[in-house]
């Protein structure tokens, strides 16, 4: 029962996150200068009074209450509104996109967390020489990621799933390091080794069931990782993602689009903290 | 001794970015019509851009203004410590309130966030103004994470012996905070700032390269990362890899302080 109790207090939480999430969004955008500017008031066809009407109209909008109302509405429904960029329902134009950026997260976090466990794992038990191995990860960590993408398009090599899966690995890497040097010096491992039992063994039988409760908890800060990545590596790859189209958004002050994207992505950086308390809370029981 | 070496590469570079600009005949804005994209001259000691402007000097200014960086982290700090004292001194509701504001700030991926607040803001801002106004969003959003960090240490700092000693000796708990707290949340305090540097940077220089960083003239990472897009460019000359590389020798300079610190903490 206290259980459920938790759950329902977590989730209710995350619920009022991703709500106070949207409604930032619309204060953020509605204040912000040129919100409220019509390309059709600059266009010379429209007469003094269509004009004077297309201007009345907007100022209808004005109000925060409206817009949240309107974009209530619309999440009811399930249209998340009309973008005023490309004139499509939202759910459409995200519909497409989101696919393509949960194929790219998924490639990439995998890959990444591969690279930084197979790279952790020797690395973590060596005694000497390990500052000189976690070199490449203090490299990739001090390349930005638009630069480390810029580089693969010069270079002709890799994409938008190395670029991310290099990101993920050096930033995960020191967590996995540090986690892993305290599980090679534990007492019992000690004693595995001073028995004979192999590196193998140790790993899979020893160290790796206990680390799992913390590796399920940076996933999070994985996908939190990867979720900021997205834009500038769908940005600079053509991506056509989530994270081209709240660039695009954001660039053209699209309201219903923007609100619609920080709903998702406040969505899954919540659920995604939830599970991860959770499996860390009854991993702990 | 690695920490003095980072120290004294990083003042060395410091140094010669603002011996470069006050030696140079050229402004950073400056556009030589003579010497479009320019190989290395004796004028021109890294080239030129696309506009004629002179490489060496956007680069050492680019670096100049992207350690700007340190004074928005300076700032977050000190916004991050104000709220974890203040959540941590306060009656309970306070500090749910606050820390869930922190999470508020959290549950949207920090680059989006930036990129959200910073496009929203005036299209007709001067290059100076773009500057000043990405750092110091740079400086409002990156405080939460540091926050919670900080309201962790304060509460376990507040049930502290000593701190009930304090009390019954009649100290206010401002005085408590001032003498005593603040040193002691010292060795969480820098860490905290020298993780936001580097990253403050990084932030920076992703921004630029989506074209919502620091405003053309004024040279910045991002901006100058972009020229790595021009293939007619980087054909002619490599020193167009010349700020990419120096940021990202700044950036492994400023990792060796935080690694440091983690380490002797």
């Amino acid at each position: 029962m206290s259980l459920l109790i938790t759950i329902a207090k977590r989730a209710g939480r995350t619920l009022l996150l991703i709500l106070f999430a949207a409604g930032g969004t619309i204060l953020l955008v509605r204040f912000a200068p040129g919100f409220f500017s019509d390309s059709r008031e600059m266009d010379a066809k429209y007469a003094q009074a269509a004009l004077a009407e297309i201007q009345a109209e907007n100022n209808q909008q004005q109000s925060v209450g409206w817009i949240a109302i309107q974009e209530v509405k619309g999440w009811l429904s399930g249209g998340f509104g009309v973008s005023r960029q490309y004139h499509v329902p939202v759910a459409q134009l995200i519909g497409a996109r989101v696919r393509v950026s949960a194929f790219l997260l998924a490639q990439g976090i995998f890959r990444g967390w591969l690279l930084a466990i197979c790279a952790a794992l020797p690395i973590s038990a060596l005694r000497k020489g390990a500052v000189l191995w976690r070199l490449p990860f203090t490299l990739l960590l001090s390349i930005p990621t638009a630069a480390m993408a810029t580089a693969c398009i010069l270079a002709d090599a890799g994409g938008p799933v190395l670029v991310l899966s290099l990101l993920i690995a050096a930033r995960e890497f020191n967590f996995l390091r540090n986690l892993l040097e305290g599980a090679w010096r534990s007492p019992h491992l000690l004693q595995g080794r001073a028995q004979g039992m192999s590196p193998r063994a140790l790993v899979t039988l020893h160290i790796l069931p206990n680390v799992v409760p913390q590796l399920c908890a940076l996933t999070t800060l994985s996908i939190v990782t990867a979720l900021g990545a997205l834009v500038p590596i769908e940005v600079i790859f053509t991506v056509p993602g989530v994270g081209q189209l709240a660039w695009s958004a954001v660039m053209n002050r699209d309201l219903p689009v923007l609100v619609a994207v920080s709903l998702l992505m406040a969505c899954v950086v919540g659920f995604a903290g939830m599970l991860s308390t959770r499996t860390v809370t009854l991993e702990a029981v | 001794m690695k920490k003095r070496i980072a120290a004294a590469i990083l003042l060395l570079l410091i140094l010669g970015a603002t011996l470069v600009l006050r030696m140079s005949r050229y402004d950073y804005a400056f556009q030589d019509r003579e010497a479009i994209m320019a190989p290395s001259t004796a004028q021109h000691w890294t080239g030129t851009d696309e506009l004629g402007r002179d490489r060496t000097v956007r680069v050492a200014a680019a670096l100049l203004i992207g350690l700007t960086g340190a004074a928005a982290a300076a700032i977050t700090t000190m916004i991050a410590a104000c709220f974890g004292l203040l959540a941590a001194f306060s009656p309970r509701w306070v500090a749910a309130i606050l820390m869930f504001l922190s999470d508020a700030f959290l549950s949207l991926p920090w680059l989006f966030l930036l990129m959200l607040a910073r496009s929203l803001l005036p299209l007709t801002a001067s290059p100076l103004e773009t500057a000043v106004t990405t750092f110091l969003i740079l400086a409002a959003l990156g405080w939460p994470a540091c926050a919670r960090a900080i309201y962790r240490g304060a509460s376990v700092l507040r049930s502290a012996e000593w701190m009930i000693q304090g009390h019954a000796c009649g100290l206010k708990t401002r005085q408590l905070i001032r003498l005593h707290i603040l040193p002691h949340l010292r060795s969480l305090l820098l860490p905290q700032f020298l993780i936001c540097v580097p990253a403050f940077i990084v932030a920076e220089a992703n921004l630029g390269a989506l074209g919502l960083g620091v405003g053309e003239p004024m040279p910045s990472w991002g901006a100058m990362l972009l020229e790595l897009e021009n293939s007619a460019l980087l054909a002619q000359s490599h020193w167009v890899y010349l700020p990419i590389a120096l940021l990202v020798a700044v950036l492994l300079i400023l990792e060796s302080f935080t690694t440091e610190v983690e380490t002797n903490a």
